[in-house]
C-alpha cells in the first residue's frame, strides 16, 4: 500500500493529508520501441499490438490494482514529498522536491536509458505548442562563464504528436509529467491546454509565458501583469489540471506579475526561465548563435532567480518552484530557504544526468543529519518577518 | 550508452595544438562503432558547465582502449590536453549513429580536412580489417599540419593536399577527389563545413551523372526513407558533422543542423549523415 503523506504548504499553514495519487497501473515497458525506432526501421505489427494492448490494460486497470512493481524508495524518517497544487486535493504531489526542468530533459524518454526517471520528483516536458515548430537556426547552444546560452526556439512536433508519441509512456510512469505549454496568443495557450486536459499521463501544465527565444508570444506575457493574468485566467478556465506558471527574470517588478498570476488562479509559480543574453563568434565577427540572442541558464543565473523566488514568496500564498542554476545540495537549500517549495534542475543535467535523483538523496540525508522530519521545515526560513523592500530599490547606490 | 570513467594512459602532441590521447575504457572500446562519439565531462570548479563531444578516433576492443584526437580550440580542450597519465575523466557514450558501410563496398574513399580526420580515422581501421581497400585524402593549410602517415594503418593509400603547396598536391583536397570518384564505392568525409559542402556538391553531381540510373527501381515505390540506414548505405557520400551540444542524448535540441526535412540532431540522427540529408545552403 502507498503510505499517506502529510503535506504542509509552503506557508507552513493548513496541514492536510492529500489523497494518494490514483492507483498505479502495472508497468509497461519504459520506452515503447516505437519511440526509439530509427527512420525507416519498420515496427513489427505484433510489437505494436502488444504495446497498444499494454497501454489499454494500463488505462483500464481496476481501482484495486496491485501495488506498483517498483515500491517507493525507503524514505526512512524524512518525508520529502511536496504538494504543488494544495488547492487541488493532492492532484500534484511529488515524492521529492527535485524536478527536471523544461527543455533540458526532452520528454523523459531520452534519458530513460541512463536514469531511473521514476525517482525524479516530476518531469517538465519540452515546450509544447499547438502546431509543430522547427525552431531557430543553428548553432543553438554555447557555453558562457558558469552558464550557457540556448536559442532552441521551442522546436516541438505540436501537441497532437506529443500526445501520440509520449502520453502512453508517461501514463505508465509513476513520476508525474508536467507538460510545458507555449503559444503566440491566449487562444493558442488555451487550445493546447484543452487538448491536454483529461489525457492520461498528463499530471499538470506548466505555462511557459517567459520563453525569450521566440518572436511572437513567449516572454511578452511574463513582462506585463495584465497579460500574465489574462493568459493564466483563460487557461485556468479551460482545465482542472494543476497549473504552474513560469515567470521571467527579466520582468521589472516581478512581485506584481506573481500576484496577478496567483490571483488569476495559478496553483504554483515557477521562477525562473532564462535571461536574454548573447555571445560573439570572434573568428567570424558576428553573433555566435544563429538566432543572435539566447537564454542564459546555469549557475550564472542562480543569484537572479533566487532573488525572484525571495521576492515572489513574500507576496503569494501558493507554492513557488525555484529554477535556475541548481547544481548542488547548497543550491537546493538556498532556494528552499528563500521560499521555494521545490526546485527544478535544468542545464546541470547535461553534465550529470543523475543529478536530480542524487540531489533528492542528498537532501534526505541532510535533513536526517539535522534531525528534521521534512525539508518543508526549511521552506522560507530565510524570508523576513516583515515584507522586505523590492530588489530594484535595494540595488540603488547608497553610500 | 553509459556513464563511465576512463583513465588516461598516455597523451602526446602529434601536431601543433593537436593531441592524441589514449584511454583505458573497456566497455566503450568494445561497443563503439566508427563515427560514434563520447561526451566528456568538464571540471565543475572551472565553471565549465557543458560536456564536450569528441569523436572516437580509434578503438582497440582487445586491449580495451580508445584514442581521442583533441585539437586545442577552447577552455575545455585546453584542460583536457593538460591531463596527465593516470588521471580520469567521466565519459558518456558511445553516442550517435556511426557510418553505414555497404557490405558489398570494396573501395572506400575517406576524405578529411585537418583535425577532422578524427571523424573518419576509426573507419580506416575497421574497413582494413574487413578486407576493403581504403584511400585517405587529407587536406591541410601547410606541411606542418599534415597528419603523420605513421599513425595510419599500413594498408591504406594516403594522399595529401596543402593550401600552400608545402607537401603533396598544391591546393584543395577536393581537387583530388575526381581521380577517385569512379573507383570509390562509397565516400566518407569529416572536416570544416566548407569542405563538406564542396564534397556534397561533387557527390550531387556524381549522383546526377550515374546515380539516378542506379537508384534501385527494383524496390519500386518503396525506397528507403531519407535518413534510414538503408538510404545512407546507398548514398555515395556520408559526412560526419559537428555542432555545439548540450545533452548529447537527443533531449535538448541544441545540436541541430538544418536538414532538407527540417532540423536534425547531430547527437542522435547524426553525427554521420548522408550528404543528401543536409540543407547545405542553410548550413553554409
Ligand atoms: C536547452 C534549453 C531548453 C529550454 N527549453 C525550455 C522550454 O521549452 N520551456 C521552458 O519553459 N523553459 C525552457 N528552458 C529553461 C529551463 O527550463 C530553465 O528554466 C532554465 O534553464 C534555468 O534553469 P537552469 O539554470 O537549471 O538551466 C530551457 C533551457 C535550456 C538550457
Ligand atoms: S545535444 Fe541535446 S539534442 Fe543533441
Amino acid at each position: 500500500m502507498k503510505r499517506k503523506k502529510t503535506v504542509i504548504t509552503s506557508r507552513g499553514a493548513a496541514a492536510h493529508a492529500p489523497r494518494p495519487r490514483a492507483p498505479q497501473p502495472p508497468r509497461t515497458p519504459v520506452v515503447p520501441s516505437s519511440i526509439l525506432r530509427l527512420p525507416g526501421e519498420k515496427l513489427r505489427s505484433a510489437e505494436l499490438a502488444d504495446e497498444r494492448a499494454a497501454a489499454r490494460n494500463a488505462r483500464n486497470a481496476p481501482a484495486a490494482a496491485p501495488a506498483p512493481a517498483t515500491p517507493l524508495p525507503p524514505l526512512a524518517a524524512v518525508d520529502l514529498s511536496v504538494d504543488l497544487a494544495p488547492r487541488r486535493d493532492g492532484a500534484l504531489v511529488l515524492r521529492t522536491p527535485v524536478m527536471a526542468a523544461a527543455g533540458t530533459f526532452g520528454y523523459g524518454v531520452e534519458y530513460a536509458e541512463l536514469v531511473d526517471v521514476e525517482r525524479i520528483g516530476a518531469i517538465c516536458s519540452k515546450g509544447t505548442t499547438l502546431k509543430g515548430r522547427t525552431g531557430n537556426a543553428p548553432p543553438r547552444v554555447t557555453e558562457t562563464a558558469s552558464g550557457m546560452l540556448n536559442s532552441i526556439g521551442l522546436q516541438n512536433p505540436g501537441v497532437e504528436a506529443v500526445l501520440e508519441r509520449y502520453a502512453q509512456t508517461w501514463a505508465a510512469w509513476e513520476v508525474p509529467v508536467i507538460v510545458n505549454v507555449a503559444g503566440e496568443s491566449v487562444d493558442d495557450y488555451v487550445a493546447v491546454v484543452r487538448r491536454l486536459d483529461g489525457e492520461p499521463g498528463i499530471a499538470g501544465i506548466e505555462l511557459n509565458i517567459s520563453c525569450p527565444n521566440v518572436g511572437k508570444g513567449g516572454i511578452q506575457f511574463a513582462l506585463d501583469a495584465d497579460a500574465a493574468a489574462q493568459v493564466t485566467r483563460a487557461v485556468r478556465a479551460a482545465t482542472q489540471l494543476p497549473l504552474l506558471v513560469k515567470l521571467s527574470p527579466a520582468a521589472q517588478d516581478v512581485r506584481r506579475i506573481a500576484q496577478a498570476v496567483a490571483d488569476a488562479g495559478a496553483d504554483a509559480i515557477g521562477a525562473t526561465n532564462t535571461l536574454p543574453g548573447m555571445s560573439i563568434d570572434r573568428e567570424r565577427r558576428r553573433p555566435f548563435l544563429g538566432n543572435t540572442y539566447g537564454g542564459l541558464s546555469g549557475p550564472a543565473l542562480k543569484p537572479v532567480a533566487l532573488r525572484v523566488v525571495y521576492e515572489v514568496a513574500q507576496v503569494v500564498e501558493i507554492p513557488v518552484v525555484g529554477i535556475g542554476g541548481v547544481a548542488s545540495l547548497d543550491d537546493v537549500l538556498d532556494y528552499l530557504m528563500a521560499g521555494a517549495s521545490a526546485v527544478q534542475v535544468g542545464s546541470a543535467v547535461f553534465a550529470d544526468p543523475l543529478l536530480p535523483v542524487r540531489l533528492a538523496d542528498e537532501l534526505e540525508a541532510w535533513c536526517r543529519d539535522q534531525g528534521m522530519t521534512s525539508h518543508r521545515e526549511l521552506v522560507g526560513a530565510a524570508l523576513p518577518g516583515r515584507r522586505d523592500r523590492p530588489s530594484m530599490k535595494g540595488a540603488e547606490y547608497r553610500p | 550508452m553509459r556513464l563511465l570513467t576512463a583513465r588516461l594512459l598516455d597523451s602526446r602532441e602529434i601536431l601543433p595544438g593537436q593531441w592524441l590521447m589514449r584511454w583505458e575504457a573497456p566497455w566503450l572500446a568494445s561497443t563503439a562503432l566508427p563515427g560514434q562519439f563520447v561526451h566528456v565531462r568538464m571540471p565543475e570548479w572551472a565553471g565549465m558547465l557543458l560536456r564536450r563531444p569528441y569523436r572516437l578516433n580509434t578503438f582497440d576492443r582487445i586491449a580495451g582502449e580508445l584514442t581521442l584526437h583533441v585539437r586545442v580550440a577552447g577552455r575545455g580542450s585546453a584542460w583536457l590536453t593538460q591531463l596527465r597519465p593516470g588521471e580520469s575523466v567521466e565519459m558518456l557514450g558511445p553516442l550517435g549513429r556511426g557510418f553505414e558501410v555497404d557490405p558489398r563496398s570494396r573501395h572506400l574513399l575517406l576524405i578529411a580536412g585537418g583535425a577532422g580526420i578524427s571523424g573518419v580515422r576509426a573507419l580506416a581501421d575497421t574497413a582494413v580489417a574487413e578486407g576493403r581497400q581504403v584511400t585517405i585524402l587529407f587536406g591541410a593549410a601547410r606541411a606542418s599540419e599534415v597528419y603523420p602517415a605513421s599513425l595510419l594503418p599500413d594498408e591504406v593509400e594516403y594522399l595529401v593536399a596543402t593550401q600552400d603547396g608545402s607537401l603533396g598536391h598544391h591546393g584543395d583536397v577536393t581537387e583530388l577527389v575526381g581521380t577517385y570518384e569512379a573507383w570509390a564505392d562509397q565516400a566518407f568525409a569529416a572536416g570544416p563545413p566548407g569542405l563538406l559542402a564542396a564534397l556534397a556538391r561533387i557527390a550531387a553531381g556524381r549522383d546526377a551523372r550515374l546515380g539516378v540510373a542506379r537508384l534501385g527501381r527494383k524496390r519500386g515505390a518503396n525506397p528507403d526513407p531519407l535518413g534510414s540506414p538503408g538510404a545512407r548505405r546507398k548514398s555515395w557520400l556520408q559526412v560526419a558533422l559537428q555542432q555545439t551540444m548540450g545533452c548529447a542524448v537527443g533531449a535538448c535540441l541544441g545540436c541541430v543542423v538544418t536538414g532538407v526535412q527540417g532540423p536534425q540532431r547531430v547527437c542522435r540522427e547524426g553525427p554521420v549523415f548522408a550528404a543528401a540529408e543536409i540543407d547545405w545552403e542553410a548550413a553554409g
